[in-house]
């Protein structure tokens, strides 16, 4: 780290290779090869890949499908996981642990010998008799009837068989043909609920919290600990689906939406500013040191204990009155409420203070596409301007970054969470050098932000260049000291604690990653693979545009992929 | 529609092994909705003795959904309502299986009394004696027995029903369909 000369900003020390253009370029650009992991599941294509997780274990397990489908409802659709039990502990354990039964041999029985189902205790043809797999056998009737009553149940993925302890699961084609027979709506929502079940019981399948809901579901590859963008623009933490919130952790981030949703701070505002008159009973604002207050009804009271009094005081008593003895305590007390609502106003005021810059810069995207289509028709020397909008993107990322580091602040210094896990130097010199790093960083994020905001499309040749340099180094420090801040937290901050439940999801320089669509291995067999980032390509805007409610801001039109930083440079130029 | 047909069939077969269980199944409506189970208190517990009577109504979606059972003689038990006789048994909840009957249901009642499940109270402040103070537990659920479950001998059924003023056959066959049950017997025989 090493701090510029002029204005006490921060500046990396890329600075001196300014001169090497592209090689600030590929430094900014973040390489869109990274793997990316993260795919969003259309209504449409929810089946395609739940069929592609039973494909691999119908093929390597050689089992029916519904079989298939009930390993993989048992083992939350985690297929590596039912592949290491299998290896681990062997088919019977993986089999009987699911309630798979599978009996090949039953005794056969002539479809048109009359039988006796034992659960309406009627003679039956043998051909409208049912045998499931564990060996149970009734008729159609009885059957259909036991399916229709688990699916209304809400039983659809674990339906089983209609013997006493018999664990097996039913035969989901069994299911399907004999319900849909009487009640084809009933199949259609078995059928429902088994693809949903595909979401729902999945650990690494989300359901993207939006609202109104996109359709969409986002499937992660190895890590649930990551913030994700769906294709409807919602960028969501997988692991709580609440918003994107680093650097605060989930439960930082559930308590702070808890505590600036609840009025109780207001509440308490009121209780420790006001009080009640005795008389009236109207809130009364103390205003000054003394303890006697007189409300606009002409009522005197005690501060203190609220009681009615006289008029006479002097400044340690009033006359006819006492509660002298409990005022320590109350004191006490107050000026305890009024720390903690002074500490919370203060995280908060910054919080949001950042929250709201952050709403105005989203506004910024347009006027800043002007400027650059402006600059573009001037005959300059220059000619690549994507420095402007992978500023603009590095503005976003980290006003993001800043916001929700108050609230991490909050929580991280205060007392509610980590009260005994440090001494009170260890917090202090703790606070210290995190707060040194925010305020570094607040410091770039409002230079970068005020650059940009400059009118640089009228300015002259040599002045572009220099506001140039400035955006450039900026957007590198600003990265840098996002990048330094998250290792902090983790390292230095959270890494030292006794209580391991705060993980914070990893900073990414290019942003929160951007779920591509999802398709399923048969389909990539059969016609050509969309490239990786799908966010922008033709297919993707023409079907978005009939389901997807764009967001404000930076992806409301198809101009906005110049904001794209997730592409390269070129592209950018192109389009 | 209830499957009619099964609900009879069951009655038949219950009353046919009804000396060897103890356990019987009485309608008390016509459309068989509505039932009385009767089962002895097992041997070797403070029900012992005892003769308990179960209120049965049967679902509409029944054998598929389990039939509905409450205790209408008060029982002491830490998995039944002391004061409304509800019972807590998977049986008749989740567990219940299409395969199972009226008689098999009983039979897990009985079970039940047999083997209490504290730790998954219907009543809990009998769990809790159960728990804390079994002997106080046993004598308790003793006397309920006693004053609640105890039923006066067929003769003094008959006679009390004959000095209401019904024939001494007539009275007989009543008590004899009504499995027992004094109060249902009078029904019948006033209602012809
Ligand atoms: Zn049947
Ligand atoms: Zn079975
Ligand atoms: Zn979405
Ligand atoms: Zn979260
Ligand atoms: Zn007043
Ligand atoms: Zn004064
Ligand atoms: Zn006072």
């Amino acid at each position: 780290m090493e701090s510029g000369e002029e204005d006490g900003y921060y500046y990396t020390s890329d600075q001196e290779s300014l001169d090497g253009l592209d090689h600030d370029q590929s430094n900014l650009q973040p390489l869109s090869s990274t793997v990316n992991s993260a795919k969003v599941i259309t209504k449409e294509s929810l089946l395609a890949a739940q069929r592609e997780d039973l494909r691999r274990v119908m093929e390597l397990l050689s089992l029916k499908e519904h079989h298939a489908r009930t390993l993989l409802i048992h083992h939350r659709w985690d297929v590596e996981k039912l592949f290491a039990v299998l290896v681990e502990k062997g088919k019977d354990f993986l089999f009987s642990r699911a309630g798979l039964t599978l009996v090949q041999d039953h005794p056969t029985f002539s479809p048109s010998s009359m039988m006796s189902c034992d659960i309406c205790v009627d003679d039956v043809a043998g051909h409208l008799m049912t045998r499931m797999d564990c060996g149970h056998c009734f008729c159609n009737n009885c059957w259909a009837r036991h399916f229709a009553v688990m699916i209304n149940e809400g039983k659809s993925k674990r339906i089983r068989c209609m013997a006493y302890k018999c664990n097996a699961i039913c035969d989901e084609d069994v299911v399907r043909s004999l319900v849909s027979k009487t009640q084809p709506d009933l199949a259609h929502k078995f059928d429902r609920f088994l693809i949903e079940s595909y979401v729902e019981d999945n650990k690494m399948v989300k359901w993207c919290p939006s609202t109104p809901h996109c359709g969409n579901a986002i499937r992660v590859e190895d890590d649930e600990l990551c913030e994700v963008e769906c294709s409807c623009g919602f960028q969501f933490c997988f692991s709580c689906s609440y918003q994107a919130h680093s650097p605060c952790s989930c439960s930082m981030w559930e308590l702070w939406r808890k505590k600036c949703h609840d009025e109780s701070e207001t509440v308490n505002w009121i209780t420790v500013h006001t009080k009640p008159c005795p008389k009236c009973y109207k809130p009364v604002e103390k205003n000054g040191g003394c303890n006697l207050v007189t409300c606009l009804c002409g009522q005197s009271f005690c501060w203190l204990c609220g009681e009615a009094t006289g008029r006479d005081h002097t400044w340690s008593s009033i006359s006819g009155h006492s509660c002298g003895r409990y005022q320590e305590d109350k004191e006490k007390q107050l000026e305890r409420a009024k720390r903690d609502l002074y500490r919370y106003m203060h995280y908060h005021n910054r919080y949001k203070a950042h929250i709201d810059s952050s709403k105005l810069e989203d506004r910024l995207s347009d006027t800043i596409l002007e400027k650059v289509s402006i600059l573009e028709r001037r005959q300059l020397q220059l000619k690549d301007f994507s420095w402007v909008t992978n500023g603009l993107h590095r503005l976003f990322r980290s006003r993001r970054v800043l916001s929700y580091s108050y609230p991490f602040a909050f929580y991280m210094f205060g007392e509610e969470l980590f009260k005994d896990e440090m001494s009170a130097e260890e917090r202090e010199i703790k606070q210290n050098l995190f707060e040194d790093q925010q305020q570094q960083l607040e410091a770039n994020v409002e230079k970068l932000s005020q650059f940009l905001e400059e009118p640089f499309d009228q300015f002259a040749d040599d002045k572009v260049v220099q506001i140039r340099i400035q955006v450039i180094n900026l957007s590198v420090a600003v990265d840098t000291l996002c990048k330094k801040m998250y290792e902090c937290i983790e390292n230095d901050l959270l890494g030292s604690l006794q209580l391991g439940i705060h993980n914070i999801a990893p900073y990414r320089s290019n942003g929160i990653e951007r779920a591509s669509n999802f398709i399923s291995s048969r389909e990539a067999a059969g016609e050509k693979r969309q490239p990786p980032n799908s966010g922008w390509n033709s297919e993707d805007t023409s079907c978005s545009s009939r389901k997807r409610p764009r967001r404000e801001g930076v992806y409301r039109n198809n101009q906005t992929t110049l904001l794209d930083l997730n592409l390269p440079a070129d592209v950018i130029e192109r389009k | 529609m209830i499957d009619i047909s099964r609900v009879q069939k069951e009655l038949q077969d219950c009353e046919k092994d009804r000396d060897s269980s103890g356990i019987r199944v009485c309608p008390k409506s016509d459309n068989l909705t509505r039932l009385t189970g009767t089962i002895p208190g097992p041997i070797g517990t403070p029900y012992e003795g005892g003769t308990f009577q179960i209120d049965i109504t049967i679902p509409e979606g029944y054998p598929f959904e389990p039939p509905k059972m409450q205790f209408s003689t008060k029982v002491w038990h830490p998995n039944i309502s002391s004061q409304s006789g509800a019972i807590c048994l998977d049986v008749l909840k989740d567990q219940w299986s299409p395969a199972l009957t009226l008689k098999t249901a009983l039979v897990s009642v009985q079970a039940l009394l047999s083997a209490p499940e504290p730790k998954d109270p219907q009543d809990a402040v009998v769990a809790e004696q159960y728990m804390k103070n079994y002997q106080v537990f046993v004598s308790t659920a003793r006397y309920w027995t006693q004053t609640f479950a105890k039923n006066s001998s067929l003769e003094d059924k008959v006679k009390r029903l004959v000095e209401m003023g019904f024939g001494d056959a007539q009275v007989r066959s009543a008590i004899e369909s009504s499995g027992g049950d004094e109060n249902l017997a009078l029904e019948k025989l006033c209602s012809g």
